[in-house]
């Protein structure tokens, strides 16, 4: 039989590594406890940004996590996993990826560096934290925004905003001491918990800027030793646990929200469609920059304008 | 590792702020391993000037840069890679020398000799482990050269250039702890 | 898997971890240095347990770890305190604090505390300190005829509060470690910082009004007020680069790591100012600079590999149950934590101690619905300890490198007993009201 380590790009902890623990459960219980999958939490073995590396290498056999850490190795990782602004809800994210070619281009990108591509999920759209009231695009004007690794930074230039590369460690002081005005940084939910809707009283939601690719894959040379039957019921509990991640982190998100309402201190904002179009006309910019930087970004952007062309966004 | 001490005389290279000048052991290689080193102490100072033009850029003029933070990272990021073969050279790592500094000076110069042939046979082989990380950092699966950059706004290239570092200094740990133990065996034979 | 002709992975983790802790011991008395200690069990396990194709996570996590923006800090506050040490600003601060102790028993002994505290709040490490205080403060108190075990112990232990007392190494490196706020660390321990100076400003009292002999009698010559201005300037140039660096911090100017800079750019100016700046000066605090944190970060990359190794094996796993299986009182738990933390003070330095533990220890507090934050203030308190406990006493190492040759290492070992009693005293009020945190 087989026995898996995957290592995760969330803590032990997170709601989000607790999901992902109920993956490879669901594996196990359906797989008759033919496939044991052991999840280890971020950092464990190699770093958040290692573990592809580490996977090709068979140090690990599998990873759980954000697309966009491997956009250093191809810009196309960057844009696929986070073409800022072109999605308003996680479900159009997981079509395109499932039915509108992402997964062919995930698979390729990945396959080339020995990898194969399980399944996608997604935390869903993250909200955005501010101490300052945002109405859109034009109040960004000379925000000082932390932004984490990824051309999203570059986006928020464009629209006036000043990026700031802080570590997710030092976002809460940043925030709370003044030192940023607003930051990129997680759900609303995870946001509220964190007490940052506290420090910064004007949270965007749903946020504008973000839906992070959240990948599930293993080392191909093992997925190839999967008998046909499990390779399928590998594939088809990921789609499982992307929905129950999903709806689960929604209704955090509600909740979170109705909390953040009834406090007088908080002012949730909500974006036009106008002002959220405003800004993915920034993002669909810096998109054309990015395709011409590897011939795998250009394949990606042609995909995923052809798609979003197709569905009338764009 | 460094000249017999007495026995009350404490050793501030036990210690992790301790320092201590090149011993003769570490060789002609010791001795280009501190003069080279003046460039990495220097990368630590331009970093803080880095940090502080960062600040004052942000707070006074509202304008933050988006290298200021990976510049500094990447400065930092050689001098402690070079600190560790800096210190082998002057041989002041931390240590536990509870035992050691009883032992016979002949009994010392034997435990200085495995002790250095162990650590450069440990070094070895990191450094075939960091070339396997630099072939992913430098190359593409297509065989292309591409150095593996942060994938952030600016972009730079400093993660493929910090692991081609980190197998630079692994091959300088081999050959310096190699030096250290053909020295130590000088000097036991007289 | 490559067969190298010993396979670890059959002796099972119970004994995987019996025989990796018993190497790393043996190897560590051989005085083979720590970070290649901890490297060589780290490479023997991964070519062991899981074959040769699993060496390059050890260099994958040395990679992570020398690029991490926190850690930039390190190399800043060490910049700092060798420039500071560098200079005469410490010298002058010495004379000025003459003012407040004025005219009470023990007044020079007391006036060293407030000095070790104002160059805590200064600077973030302990060696540069210790050394200035066993300087500047140590001769004078024994020509004046303090007991000499009371001045030994005055300098030692009010040196170590660099990192009780933010900024502080000890607190960044555990908050890199825990992945804690660092800004959050050092909020929470100011008054525990505070409070331990407090106990050590009592016992100094203690001891000059209730042993006889033990402080001289108070010097009665006036001060003029010229000469008071004079020594007042002192005080001008250390208090503005705390309100720099702690300024930037809390008053939303910049994040920890850039303060670390601004003290830098601090210190360089009072230096200036002073005339006291040359190329000669900076070019010798860099290089010391880097020879700390070359050492520093070595163990710490020697940790994270073992570390990884470890996980990799499944072993945090393992001996987070056997900690969390003690008792079912979280007290209990933190308690043996503690005596685990005291034993490695009394052998290791604490980087290693830091980097070794707290990786296993923090998601145990975490999960026992302790306050992460709380209990690094905690184990930087227990760190305090560990710079005095013999056999390996870094604060008794430092000021041996300065103090007259008849002061052995063993009489300075014999001074410093009742302040460990003092830092245990305030250890254990952390634990029991974990509210002195502010948390
Ligand atoms: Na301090
Ligand atoms: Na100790």
């Amino acid at each position: 039989d087989f026995t898996f380590k995957f290592q995760s790009s969330d803590p032990a902890g997170n709601p989000n590594f607790e999901f992902q623990k109920g993956w490879t459960d669901l594996v196990a219980e359906k797989s008759g406890g033919k496939i044991k999958i052991e999840l280890l939490p971020v950092g464990s073995v190699v770093e958040y940004n290692e573990t592809l590396d580490a996977v090709a290498a068979g140090i690990l056999d599998g990873q759980i996590c954000d697309s966009s850490y491997w956009a250093g190795k191809d810009p196309a990782f960057g844009l696929i996993s986070n073409p800022v602004g072109a999605w308003s809800a996680p479900e159009q994210m997981i079509d395109f990826v499932e039915n509108g070619g992402g997964k062919e281009l995930m698979q390729e990108l990945l396959g080339s560096y020995g990898l194969h591509f399980i399944g996608v999920s997604t935390p869903g759209l993250e909200a955005f934290v501010s101490r300052v009231p945002l109405e859109g695009v034009a109040d960004l004007q000379g925000v000082k925004v932390r932004t984490p690794e990824g051309p999203i930074a570059n986006v928020f230039a464009a629209a006036g905003a000043s990026p700031v590369n802080l570590p997710s460690s030092e976002v809460f002081t940043s925030i709370d001491k003044g030192v940023v005005d607003a930051a990129d940084y997680s759900v609303f939910s995870v946001n509220q918990q964190q007490g940052l809707n506290g420090v910064a009283p004007h949270p965007v939601y749903p946020g504008f800027h973000s839906l992070p690719l959240v990948e599930v894959s293993m080392n191909s040379a093992k997925w190839d030793a999967l008998p046909d039957d499990m390779k399928v019921l590998m594939e088809e509990t990921v789609k499982e646990f992307q929905q129950t991640q999903l709806a689960g982190n929604r209704a955090a998100d509600e909740a979170a929200l109705a909390e953040a309402e009834a406090d007088p201190a908080i002012t949730v904002h909500n974006w036009s469609d106008e002002e959220r179009a405003k800004f993915r006309a920034l993002g669909v910019a810096e998109w054309e920059k990015l395709a011409t930087q590897s011939p795998m970004s250009q394949k990606v952007f042609d995909t995923l304008t052809a798609y979003l062309r197709e569905k009338g966004m764009l | 590792m460094t000249a017999d001490r007495h026995p009350d005389e404490i050793d501030l290279a036990a210690t992790s702020e301790g320092v201590g000048p090149i011993p003769a052991e570490a060789g002609t290689m010791g001795r280009i391993v501190d003069r080279v080193a003046y460039v990495f102490a220097a990368g630590i100072v331009v970093s803080a000037a880095v940090l502080l033009s960062e600040v004052f850029l942000r707070y006074v003029l509202n304008r933050p840069t988006i290298w200021a933070h990976e510049l500094t990272v990447f400065l930092c990021g050689l001098a402690f890679t070079f600190g560790g073969l800096y210190c082998t050279c002057r041989n002041s790592h931390i240590r536990v020398v509870l035992i050691y500094d009883w032992l016979s000076p002949g009994l010392r110069r034997i435990f200085d000799i495995v002790i250095s042939i162990s650590c450069a046979v440990a070094s070895g082989f990191f450094a075939y482990a960091a070339w396997h990380m630099v072939t992913r950092a430098v190359w593409t699966p297509s065989g292309e050269i591409r150095l593996e950059t942060t994938g952030s706004a600016w972009s730079p290239p400093t993660p493929a250039l910090i692991k081609i570092f980190i197998f630079v200094i692994m091959v300088l740990l081999v050959v310096q702890f190699l030096i250290f133990a053909v020295n130590y065996a000088r000097r036991a034979r007289g | 898997m490559m067969d190298l002709g010993f396979n670890l992975q059959a002796l099972g983790i119970e004994w995987g971890t019996a025989v990796m802790f018993g190497m790393l011991i043996a190897l560590l008395l051989t005085g083979m240095p720590l970070a290649f200690v901890t490297l060589l069990v780290a490479l023997i396990f991964a070519l062991g347990w899981f074959g040769p194709m699993s060496i390059p996570l050890i260099t994958s996590r040395v990679y992570s770890f020398v690029m991490n923006f926190v850690f930039v800090s390190v190399p800043m506050f060490v910049l700092m305190a060798a420039i500071l040490d560098r200079s005469g600003i410490a010298r002058d601060l010495f004379d000025a604090m003459k003012l407040f102790a004025g005219r009470i028993r023990g007044s020079v002994a007391i006036q060293t505390v407030f000095v070790a505290v104002i160059l805590a709040a200064m600077s973030g490490i302990i060696g540069g300190e210790i050394v200035l205080l066993g300087l500047l403060a140590l001769p004078q108190m024994l020509r004046l005829g303090y007991d000499r075990g009371l001045a030994i112990g005055v300098v030692c232990a009010g040196g170590a509060l660099g990192t009780m007392i933010p900024p502080s190494i000890v607190l960044i490196i555990y908050g890199l470690t825990a992945n804690v706020s660092i800004g959050e660390l050092f909020t929470a321990s100011f008054l525990p910082g505070l409070m331990l100076a407090g106990f050590y400003c009592a016992y100094i009292l203690a001891r000059a009004y209730l042993t006889p002999g033990a402080v001289p009698d108070v010097d009665p010559t006036p001060v003029s007020r010229a000469e008071k201005m004079r020594l007042l300037k002192g005080l001008a140039l250390p208090i503005f680069v705390v309100a720099a660096v702690l300024g930037s911090i809390y008053g939303g100017i910049a994040s920890v790591t850039e303060a670390s800079a601004i003290g830098v750019g601090g210190v360089v100016l009072s230096t200036i100012l002073r005339g006291e700046f040359s190329y000669a000066l900076l070019r010798g605090a860099a290089m010391q600079t880097l020879a700390t944190v070359g050492m520093i970060v070595w163990i710490g990359i020697g940790a994270t590999a073992i570390v990884g190794v470890y996980n990799l094996m499944g072993g945090v796993d393992f001996v987070s149950e056997m900690i969390t299986g003690i008792s079912d009182n979280p007290t209990v738990i933190v308690l043996v934590m503690m005596a685990i933390l005291f034993f490695l003070g009394a052998f290791l330095d604490w980087v290693g101690i830091a980097l070794l533990t707290m990786p296993i220890f923090v998601p145990i507090i975490v999960d026992l619905g302790m306050d992460p934050v709380w209990f690094g203030v905690v184990f930087c308190m227990n760190m305090q300890v560990s710079f005095l406990s013999p056999p390996f006493g870094p604060a008794a190492f430092y000021l041996k490198s300065v103090a007259p040759p008849d002061i052995t290492l063993g009489i300075i070992f014999r001074s410093l007993l009742p302040f460990i009693g003092l830092q245990i005293v305030a250890l254990a009020l952390l634990i029991a009201f974990p509210g002195i945190t502010g948390r």
